[in-house]
């Protein structure tokens, strides 16, 4: 029983001397001697931005791209003299995908950075959503969907996924492949991302009075016959996807097996050039891709340089995260540039920079970005391509950038 | 925490009364001592540990609910998880403002809607009992797995409640008599260690986990425990000793399930958003009931202390690695083969079950009964370690 008599005296030593080891929180943010004003993740050499990525969870291969893009920006930025003469440092941590492990490593990286150049899965930023709009950390969501604008801090680089299902549909009517009053089918994962496509085609089915027959499915789901087989019964002209690229294979083999044949449209994650490679390789010629960044292998000046940088690099297999971690990269490295000449480095000043940001170029990785206005979409121009085997990358491009017209119209459920 | 566990008085063993009030005053120092580190230790460590031991104390208070459930009253459960989702529900939807136009809530005190969020839990589990009053064994674990997809469903389909997946809903701040757990309100500071939000929600969580500690040891040693203990061994003979044995079954159901609704608001707060699974693993998935499941084998089944350390490494290891590796950089490969701090602590946990299983059925409960210096017990399955 003696042997307790050490624990509590050291407990009682342990308080009764609290030497607490934590700092209270200062937050000083002086000027240096140019008069910029800098607050956390900012020194007089340096500038931190935060990464919390996949490394090692269900989007690994996409986050790898996506933090190898941002490296590649900062490696780039860097050589170029950065911004108020100092240089891009990055902070990686990696929460494997998981809402909770995310949740206990912000407040660790929180006090080291100025904002986030990336936050990947949607799980992860719906559970720290509130944290970025308390300590006002600009954060760059590797997530396209328009129910994130609600926050000043989150800056979407690209189109949503709404809008991408829209000027979809009008490509699809454009090209004579459906009609006014035409039966469509749609089939979401019920989720942030498919739930925010279903959005997109709710909309312009309403303008063109098309009939939406709406499927939903849950992530898990790898096996769409049957669901494409109540489509065919439905009459539908065109189906819709918002799904896993596993669940497209399905249900492009199906639309073929079945002789149903008809147009498939889906967004950016429906798609994986492993798809070409699959049983499903020989049905894909019905898919038609729209996005808003460009694969890996673009035929774009920008996107060869940084090809060609990322090869000589690193060894692993590229995929279209790249080229997007390394837009961006750039609209990142534009929003610095504009907070150096307001002379204000602190989270306040970035944020302020991000709203007076109206175009930002990224060499057509990504269209040109407006921030200006509050809870609407920066663009709404995408990209259309359809798989193609010989192209490097396994997509050809049938449309260059463009905005549908009924995207113009469209109000994003947070647009003031 | 090992040597600070708490036995209930032995029947009277023939011991000197002397002895026997110095036995008893050096544990209730003991206690103390615990109580005391627990109550420092926001003075000490960072946000994220605070945030990482907050997590373990959820799965805590849920662990010692169904540690209650399956080794107390043997019920095997596998709907621990959709417990947790009723009482985040419950408590978003009772706290929630009334005008919101999106989502349906009631305005309540967040306080009042703590309460209230772990009652609708236990009426649920309550109303379960004609189905686990008739099943035993895996056939009431299959029956329980149900309900898990049962809540995938209704979260998905009750926007109104939830907020839907593909936005969710914010849940109310904690206040309790306006007193905020955030960063707003007054400016506390103790020895110099500014209370914010992360050492706030640290105190409640402490005092919710002790209470829920408090009155699951008081059941385990009354006539409540006896009569679970009994129905588990022998429905016949309890029947025979005057338990009313469906009354037994449908309490340990409906007390476990009130421990998860308790997790479960606390689940909300600890994410600040209520947002439905996608698909059946998740926040409120069949991956958390098997982790409770975890904790509770790990622990040693029955046990109250043992769930609590069961919390510990499950939930625990792989927040306390990830913290590390992104200090010192330990596991940061990345790709397929890669040792990740998730990876390691499952093959942790998953060994511990095994060797639990294999060489000690009683779990870290009994290996701890065994290293503590014991007079003679009676019935060990009554006691903690």
């Amino acid at each position: 029983m003696k042997r307790m008599y050490p624990a509590v005296a050291l407990a009682a030593v342990l308080v009764l001397s609290a030497c607490s080891t934590k700092a209270g929180d200062s937050g000083s943010s002086g000027a240096d001697g140019s008069g910029v004003k800098a607050g956390k993740g900012v020194t007089a050499s340096e500038i931190t931005l935060g990464v919390m990525t996949d490394k090692t969870g269900v989007f690994k291969n996409l986050g790898l791209g996506i933090t190898q893009g941002n490296e590649l920006w900062a490696k780039d930025f860097n050589a170029a003299g950065g911004a108020c003469g100092r240089q891009v440092k990055l902070e990686t941590v990696d929460h494997g995908y998981k809402a909770d492990t995310a949740k206990t490593l912000y407040p660790q990286i929180e006090p080291k950075v100025l904002g986030f150049v990336q936050l990947l899965g949607s799980p992860v930023v719906a559970a720290l959503k509130q944290n970025i709009a308390s300590d006002k950390t600009v954060a760059a969501p590797a997530s396209w969907s328009s129910e994130l604008l609600d926050n000043p801090y989150v800056m979407i680089v690209g189109t949503t996924y709404d809008l991408e299902i829209i000027d979809g549909l009008s490509y699809f009517q454009e090209q004579g492949l459906v009609k006014d009053g035409d039966t469509i089918g749609h089939v979401y994962i019920d989720g942030e991302y498919g739930k925010n496509g279903l959005r997109g085609s709710q909309f312009y089915a309403k303008k063109h009075n098309l009939t939406v027959k709406e499927v939903k499915i849950t992530s898990t789901d790898n096996d769409l016959t049957n669901i494409v087989t109540g489509l065919k019964g439905d009459g539908v002209k065109a189906i819709v996807l918002t799904t896993t690229p596993a669940q497209t294979g399905s249900a492009l083999a199906a639309n073929k097996a079945l002789g149903l044949n008809v147009p498939v449209l889906g967004n950016n994650p429906v798609f994986d050039p492993v798809l070409l490679k699959s049983p499903a390789a020989n049905a894909l010629d019905k898919l038609t891709i729209v996005a808003s960044s460009v694969p890996f292998s673009a035929d774009l000046p920008k996107a060869k340089d940084v090809a060609a940088k990322y090869k000589a690099a690193y060894k692993e297999t590229p995929n279209g995260g790249i080229p997007y971690g390394y837009a961006v990269g750039e609209v990142w490295g534009a929003v610095l540039k504009k907070a150096c000449e307001n002379k204000d480095l602190t989270r306040d000043g970035i944020a302020a920079a991000l709203k007076q940001t109206t175009s930002a170029s990224t060499e057509d990785l990504v269209a040109a970005l407006d921030f200006s206005k509050a809870g609407t979409p920066a663009t709404r121009q995408v990209y259309a391509a359809t798989p193609d085997a010989s192209a490097e990358g396994g997509v050809r491009y049938v449309k260059p950038l463009f905005e549908a017209p009924e995207a113009k119209e469209y109000v994003a459920p947070h647009q003031k | 925490m090992s040597d600070t566990a708490v036995k209930s008085p032995a029947p009277a063993p023939p011991a000197p009364p002397a002895k026997r009030d110095r036995t008893r005053l050096i544990k209730a120092l003991l206690w103390i001592a615990l109580l005391v580190v627990l109550l420092a230790i926001p003075l000490y460590l960072d946000a994220a540990w605070l945030k990482a031991g907050q997590y373990m104390m959820i799965g805590g208070v849920g662990a010692i609910g169904l540690t209650l459930l399956v080794g107390q009253a043997g019920q095997l459960s596998l709907a621990h998880a959709f417990f947790l989702l009723a009482g985040a529900t419950g408590y978003t939807v009772l706290s929630g403002p009334a005008e919101d136009e999106r989502v349906f809530g009631l305005g309540l005190d967040p306080g009042l809607s703590l309460v209230g969020a772990v009652a609708i839990a236990a009426l649920l589990g309550l109303a379960f009992a004609p189905v686990s009053g008739r099943l035993r064994g895996i056939y009431l674990g299959v029956a329980s797995l149900s309900l898990v997809f049962l809540g995938l469903y209704l979260g998905q389909s009750a926007e109104t409640l939830t907020g839907g997946t593909s936005t969710g809903r914010t849940p109310q701040p904690f206040s309790l008599f306006g007193f905020p757990f955030t960063n707003d309100g007054p400016e506390i500071a103790l020895m110099g260690v500014p209370i914010r939000q992360a050492e706030r929600t640290w105190y409640l969580f402490l005092l919710l986990t002790v209470l829920a500690y408090v009155i699951a040891r008081a059941a385990v040693s009354s006539r409540i425990g006896r009569s679970w203990r009994a129905v588990r061994d022998n429905e016949a003979a309890a029947s025979v000793m005057g338990v009313n044995v469906t009354r037994a079954k449908a309490g340990a159901f409906a007390v476990s399930s009130a421990y998860a609704g308790l997790a479960g608001a606390m689940t909300v707060l600890w994410f600040d958003i209520l947002k439905p699974d996608e698909s059946e693993f998740g926040t409120y998935g069949i991956n958390i009931s098997i982790a409770f499941l975890a904790m509770v084998i790990i622990g040693g089944l029955g046990s109250v202390p043992g769930a609590l350390v069961g919390a510990l490494i499950v939930n625990g290891l792989p927040q306390v690695l990830s913290l590390y590796s992104a200090d010192l950089g330990w596991f940061s490969g990345t790709g397929d083969g890669a040792l990740t701090p998730i990876l390691v602590s499952s093959f942790v946990y998953g060994a511990a079950i095994i060797l639990v299983v294999l060489f000690e059925p009683g779990g870290l409960a009994a290996i701890g009964r065994r290293i503590t210096p014991s007079k003679k017990r009676h019935l060990p399955e009554e006691q903690g370690k």
